[in-house]
């Protein structure tokens, strides 16, 4: 759920339930994420539940990353995530990758 | 901590929906052209079939799919809502309620008959086909549904994932109806900093490719649509290439087809031009108003049910706690430890404020009454072909949820009086120069500690003249005897009194007036007449805010103590030698107002000496005021009210009791008993003087 020491510092594991039930916890996570780090990579790998809130704050991640200069990448999206995602619309990988900015390597 | 039964929550949501349903089908009949009345009244049927089906009632669940079924023609407006429509549904509502709440006074035949009736006004070119046929059968294509699909724009209020809808089930059902091209706008998400997780941000451009009604897709958001914006405009032709359903995107790998990428993603790159693309479509007026942000919509938790017993329990322990404070007050001042006292009062202040808050938690909007009476006055002014326009005002007034239980008779009364016996017919109102619409006005106001509630209506008038000569007639009072109006008007409380010539189903025996005036005083409250002949009558109840814990004045009466209800003290005089010298005459000169007084001690038969300074407490219901003479006056007392017993049923001059702090009782007196009894005193007075 938090950073993991044996990845690289900048990295954060999203966890598993990144629904609204648990949300406000990630939120917590990536904001405290954000202050320690110049530069973040969140892995979405191990995302098992999620939904419009999840979609959002992913979102207001890459969105704030930008405007501050500070690069947010997302990596390994989890097959949830990836349904999810279509589900809101976001239905291609070329409107996925236009949206959330991700390192092509860990996908 | 009792566990709920599941179908018991369902009819008290079942009650609530039967309350949003009669009041929506009621205004219905005034503004037939109101949609938000229609699809209001269709979300609750469809919410009480559904739960209905999902609790067991199936007897409900296939009477209301056949009532939902019927009722959609007035739905997609094929059909108007008639006075006689409204008539019937309101009838099928009851059946559906009676089918929850007593199955066992049904009878299918009934049933049968109520769905013939809607079958007839729903369907009248057809009388013969059931309903459930013909509603299956292909609905008609308006015009509309022409179109080669519609255009959507979909904005939800940011609370509404907080209260478990999820606008991507919304998507799917949508995407049921045709093939959807869904782009998700973006342009909402704020800053990291500014954000509320649980609030939605996003929004969606959808274009649905199918030649579907309207309605179909009102109906993927009947139960969202108070909680969104939906902009709805029809495509003018298919884009090519056709885009790719989302719901086959979602049953596939992602392998966008070649294409298809290059507009969705040019969309999307620029939201904000993602708008509602249909050149006649108003874009400005589709954008919503930007909110307040930083501010949390907290509305999914703003409110609990708790079941009315629970509070009566939490109310009962608050009233011990009270008395438990109270003697440890009495303790405590007896002694002379300064912390115990500092304690005590402490806990005195703390168990003021939880009285104050738990009151608080049980007061109601009254307005969950006067909902009631809408359907009385629509029943009543069928009945009596009398037509009556019913305004409500102050809904929002709150009183104890007991008093608003205990008000529902006195006010059917009140009511059915008024449109029976004050609203004159539509021939004499024309022949007078009134419209031949009726009038009933139902307002509550707070006043101070009192609440105010008063029926209005503008018919003709109390006839004072034939009130007169029946009180007369009846003995009650002498021939010629000199009496203001309004001790005239006050004969209509006594029990019998009628001055209906004929009688009715509604009124007229004289049985109801002095009922109402017996229910109100038990209640702490008083009732008041005003009347202006040929303009109307309007009563007035006076009630005080709560029946459980109130402010008493502290009494004593030889070696009793007693309390009488501050809302009713007025003032506190000594008695003089002077008032002593007119012993016998009873009356007191208050500034130059005679005032007649009781000695409670000769009421109370106490022993002893009397103190040598007597206290008058002057009382007061309505305009009448009496005063009790006391030996002390204690103070001000926290009265939590108890009920006396059936043994003591037939003591009239007390209220309750009360515990004090020592553990002893002491008695609550009646103040409108007493007054009574000081009226029937100087009449006899009056009468002897006069022999």
């Amino acid at each position: 759920m938090s950073s993991d020491a044996t990845e690289p510092k900048w990295s954060l594991r999203l966890p598993a339930d990144c629904s609204i039930a648990a949300i406000r916890n990630v939120y917590d996570l990536i904001r405290e994420a954000f202050g320690r780090q110049d530069r973040l990579e969140i892995d979405c790998s191990s995302v098992d539940k999620a939904d419009v809130t999840s979609i959002q704050l992913l979102l207001s991640a890459a969105k704030t990353g930008d405007a501050q200069g500070r690069p947010v990448v997302l990596t390994s999206f989890s097959q949830s995530l990836r349904n999810t995602l279509r589900r809101a619309g976001f239905a291609s990988d070329a409107m996925i990758d236009q949206h959330f900015p991700q390192k092509k390597d860990g996908t | 901590m009792s566990a709920i039964d599941p179908t018991e929550v369902f009819r008290q949501e079942a009650s609530e929906l039967f309350e949003v349903l009669e009041g929506a089908l009621l205004d219905l009949g005034q503004r037939p052209d109101d949609r938000e009345l229609v699809d209001s009244a269709f979300r609750a049927l469809h919410t009480i079939k559904g739960s209905g089906a999902m609790f067991g009632f199936d007897k409900v669940a296939s009477f209301t799919h056949e009532f939902e079924t019927a009722f959609d023609r007035v739905r997609k407006g094929e059909i108007k809502p008639t006075q006689e429509l409204i008539s019937v549904a309101l009838a099928a509502k009851d059946y559906i309620r009676a089918l929850i709440e007593d199955p066992q006074s049904t009878d299918d035949i009934i049933g049968e008959g109520i769905l013939d009736d809607l079958k007839r006004f729903v369907f009248p070119d057809q009388p013969a086909a059931p309903v459930a046929e013909i509603a299956e059968a292909p609905p008609l294509a308006p015009a509309e549904s022409k179109q080669a699909g519609w255009h959507l724009y979909l904005e939800f209020e940011s609370h509404i994932l907080r209260n478990g809808s999820n606008p991507l089930d919304l998507l799917e059902d949508l995407c049921k109806l045709g093939p959807c091209f869904v782009v998700p706008v973006t342009d909402g998400i704020p800053f990291l900093d500014e954000m509320e997780p649980e609030d939605c941000y996003l929004k969606w451009d959808v274009k649905l490719h199918a030649a579907c009604d309207k309605d179909a897709i009102d109906d993927v958001f009947m139960f969202v649509s108070d909680e969104m914006k939906l902009t709805l405009s029809p495509l003018e032709h298919v884009e090519t290439p056709a885009p790719l359903p989302l719901f086959q995107l979602l049953d596939e790998e992602p392998a966008p087809v070649a294409g298809m990428t290059a507009p969705v993603v040019q969309v999307a790159a620029a939201p904000v031009a993602a708008q509602p693309v249909a050149k006649a479509e108003p874009k400005a007026e589709s954008k919503p108003e930007p909110k307040p942000e930083g501010k949390r919509d907290d509305r999914g938790i703003a409110t609990v049910r708790v079941q009315a017993e629970r509070l009566d329990e939490l109310m009962d322990r608050v009233g011990e706690l009270v008395i438990a404070q109270a003697r440890l007050t009495q303790l405590a001042s007896s002694g002379s430890d300064l912390s115990i006292k500092m304690i005590a009062e402490e806990i005195e202040r703390l168990a003021s404020s939880l009285r104050d808050t738990t009151m608080g938690a049980r007061m109601v909007p009254i307005g969950s009454l006067f909902g009631r009476f809408r359907r009385l006055i629509h029943d009543l002014s069928r009945d009596l072909s009398k037509p009556v326009d019913f305004v409500t005002t102050g809904e929002d007034t709150e009183l104890d949820k007991t008093m608003i239980e205990c008000l529902a008779d006195p006010l059917v009364h009140l009511i059915r009086n008024a449109i029976d016996h004050g609203i004159e017919d539509t021939a004499t109102r024309s022949a007078n120069g009134k419209t031949e619409q009726g009038r009933i006005e139902l307002a509550a106001v707070h006043s101070g500690a009192q609440v105010l509630v008063t029926v209005k209506d503008n018919g003709g008038g109390l006839n004072t003249a034939r009130i007169r000569a029946k009180a007369e007639e009846q003995g009650l009072i002498a021939a010629g005897a000199v009496l203001t109006d309004h001790e005239i008007h006050q004969f209509l409380f006594h029990p019998g009194f009628s001055t209906a010539q004929t009688i009715s189903a509604l009124s007229g025996r004289g049985v109801g007036m002095d009922v109402v005036k017996r229910t109100i005083e038990n209640m702490r409250g008083t009732i008041d007449l005003s009347t202006r002949p040929g303009q109307g009558t309007t009563v007035t109840l006076r009630l005080p805010l709560t029946l459980a814990i109130i402010e008493g004045l502290l009494i004593r009466v030889g070696e009793g103590r007693y309390i009488i209800p501050l809302s009713a003290v007025e003032e506190c005089i000594e008695l003089t030698a002077e008032d002593e010298r007119s012993r016998g005459r009873n009356f007191l000169n208050v500034r130059g107002n005679l005032v007649p007084f009781l000695r409670l001690r000769e009421i109370m038969t106490a022993s002893g000496t009397p103190d040598r300074h007597q206290k008058t407490i002057i009382i007061s219901t309505g305009e009448t005021h009496v005063g009790l003479v006391a030996d002390q006056i204690i103070g001000n007392h926290q009265t939590v009210i108890k009920s006396l017993s059936k043994l003591h049923s037939d003591v009239t001059i007390f209220s309750g009791a009360t515990i004090l702090g020592d553990g002893t009782a002491a008695l609550i007196l009646d103040v409108a008993q007493l007054v009574m009894l000081a009226q029937t005193k100087v009449e006899k007075q009056h009468i002897s003087e006069a022999a």
